[in-house]
């Protein structure tokens, strides 16, 4: 990944659950509802794991 | 690896990487069985080491022969056992025709 | 010392040296501590045994065990046969034998199992660490002897890598859904998943494998697992697992996922000797004491009742039997050199070739120290 260009996060609002993709800088806040407790989304990116 | 003296063959200890109780306390049981052997023991010197110590002291013999003769009748004999074992599932086989469990202990009872 | 037996000499030997072998025994005593071990109502005794094969040399008796002798005396009875377990006696074998076979089933036949598991997603509420680590005990339909072990340096390809995809997802509206281990699917063209890496502009689609040639192509039958009803994770609606996972050779020694048995054991043959005859109320009393029902009851006619020992091999040694006063006249006994070895089988290999296996790997041991000695 970039380190200059930082990629968007997605996150799911805690109170109407629609996704909200932020930039650091951004106002944590739904900006369907204005709520502002807000999860972050789980990656698609590949996690491995060891079965141990 | 060998440990013993130069002069003398007939006492050696031998320094096997990789191995446990396994391999060693099977030789043990061979070598014991050599008359040649005046004495076996075998030790894992630290329990977090892949390492065993057999020591070999013949009466006359090299060490290193008796050890070898003895993994090899060893060897000899697991050859025997897997021989046995399978004409055993064989006529096992037979005398059960397949698809059915049999239980030998279950029809004595 | 005590002269009985020793004449005893049983039919005329075809050989003279036969002859002669045959006529020297041990005294009773000796010979009952030399095979057999006895369990005394507070514990076994003797447990050790004559190791040393000249221990009777000064008698003149061979206590040696040579590869001759063993060849001829050695002998195994199946006594139960299935797809997954397997009970047979080895009959004339030290123990320390018995116990490298024991130990090599468990810790040193390789099987494949779940090492590497890569997830893309997932949603439900088993943790992703404890939902590898569930992934990495099931046990799976694949023979370990057609695949090659993966060192760290190696690529994953065909010859040493199974990949199995775990796609499942739970629809919204609808009831909780069981994640089996059925669901899991073979790839056998490799992994599907591309690698996160810069994007590299000669290869269109790198993936996690690098398969040269379908798995179909290689191998009789398709892979799979051997159970298929393994719970693996429970999905709440809209929750979705989406992941692969690589399957490699392994051995016990390192994870017990890669243990080809449930369990591999053996115990010594109990023998249960009354050396006086328990008639009428003690026989009764003899016969009620035993949990596992080893003694009956004959009928001696007249009237009179015998107990006698019916099943011995089903005796637990709970030592029920040698307790209270009439005790003493019970003799538990285990043959020293007489082993029921029963194994059971996860079910990549079936049972009996895993102690095939099994001695083949102490061969394999053998073998690779003569040479090192050489």
């Amino acid at each position: 990944m970039d380190p200059q260009q930082p990629e968007p996060v997605s996150y799911l609002c805690g109170d109407c659950g629609a996704e909200n993709t932020l930039k650091p800088g951004d106002v944590i806040q739904c900006r369907e509802c204005g709520y502002r407790i807000l999860y972050k989304k789980r990656t698609r990116r590949i996690v491995q794991y060891e079965a141990r | 690896m060998e440990h013993g003296s130069v002069t003398d063959s007939t006492s050696s200890t031998f320094s096997i990487m990789e191995e446990d109780h396994t391999l060693a306390n099977s030789v043990r049981f061979v070598l014991n069985q050599d008359p040649r052997v005046a004495f076996c023991g075998y030790s894992i010197p630290h329990p977090a080491d892949n390492k065993i110590n057999i020591r070999v002291q013949t009466t006359g013999d090299p060490a290193k022969d008796v050890l070898k003769d003895s993994l090899q009748d060893l060897m000899v004999m697991c050859q025997h056992v897997r021989g046995t074992f399978d004409t055993a599932v064989t006529d096992f086989r037979q005398n059960n025709p397949t698809g059915m469990d049999i239980d030998v202990n279950k029809k004595v009872a | 010392m005590p002269k009985k037996g020793t004449k005893s000499s049983k039919g005329t030997g075809s050989e003279p040296k036969e002859q002669e072998r045959r006529q020297k025994k041990l005294p009773e005593h000796l010979e009952l501590q030399r095979t057999r071990v006895v369990c005394k109502f507070d514990g076994p005794v003797n447990t050790e045994g004559f190791q040393y094969g000249g221990a009777f040399s000064a008698m003149g008796i061979d206590n040696s065990v040579s590869v001759d002798k063993f060849c001829k005396d050695f002998k195994v009875e199946i006594k139960r046969l299935t797809e997954d377990d397997v009970e047979f006696d080895m009959i004339g074998i030290d123990a320390s034998v018995a116990n490298a076979f024991r130990r090599i089933l468990i810790a040193e036949v390789p099987t494949m199992a779940i090492e590497k598991v890569l997830i893309a997603d997932n949603s439900s509420v088993i943790a992703d660490e404890v939902l590898a680590h569930r992934l990495g005990l099931i046990p799976l339909d694949a023979d370990p002897r057609l695949f090659e072990y993966i060192s760290e340096n190696d690529a994953p390809n065909e010859r040493n890598t199974i990949v199995y995809k775990l796609h499942v997802s739970c629809k919204k509206g609808s009831p909780r859904l069981t994640v089996k281990s059925g669901d899991l699917e073979w790839l056998p063209e490799g992994s599907q998943l591309p690698l996160a890496s810069p994007a590299q502009s000669r290869d269109k689609k790198k993936t996690y494998t690098s398969f040269s040639q379908s798995q179909k192509d290689i191998l009789e039958k398709p892979l799979g697992v051997k159970l298929k009803d393994i719970t693996i994770a429970r999905l709440g609606p809209g929750q979705a697992i989406e992941l692969e996972v690589h399957a490699v050779k392994g051995i016990g020694k390192v994870h017990a996922k890669w243990s080809p048995v449930a369990t591999a054991w053996y115990r010594m043959l109990p023998e249960v000797v009354l050396s006086e005859e328990f008639k009428g109320d003690d026989a009764e009393e003899l016969v009620k004491k035993c949990p596992v029902n080893v003694f009956d009851i004959e009928d001696l006619g007249n009237g009179e009742k015998r107990a006698f020992v019916a099943k011995p091999r089903a005796c637990t040694l709970c030592r029920q039997c040698v307790t209270g006063p009439s005790g003493e006249h019970v003799h538990l006994r285990r043959v020293r050199d007489h082993f029921i070895f029963t194994i059971e089988s996860t079910g990549a290999l079936p049972p009996e070739t895993l102690f095939t296996e099994a001695v083949r790997i102490l061969e394999e041991k053998c073998e690779r120290v003569i040479s090192e000695l050489s």
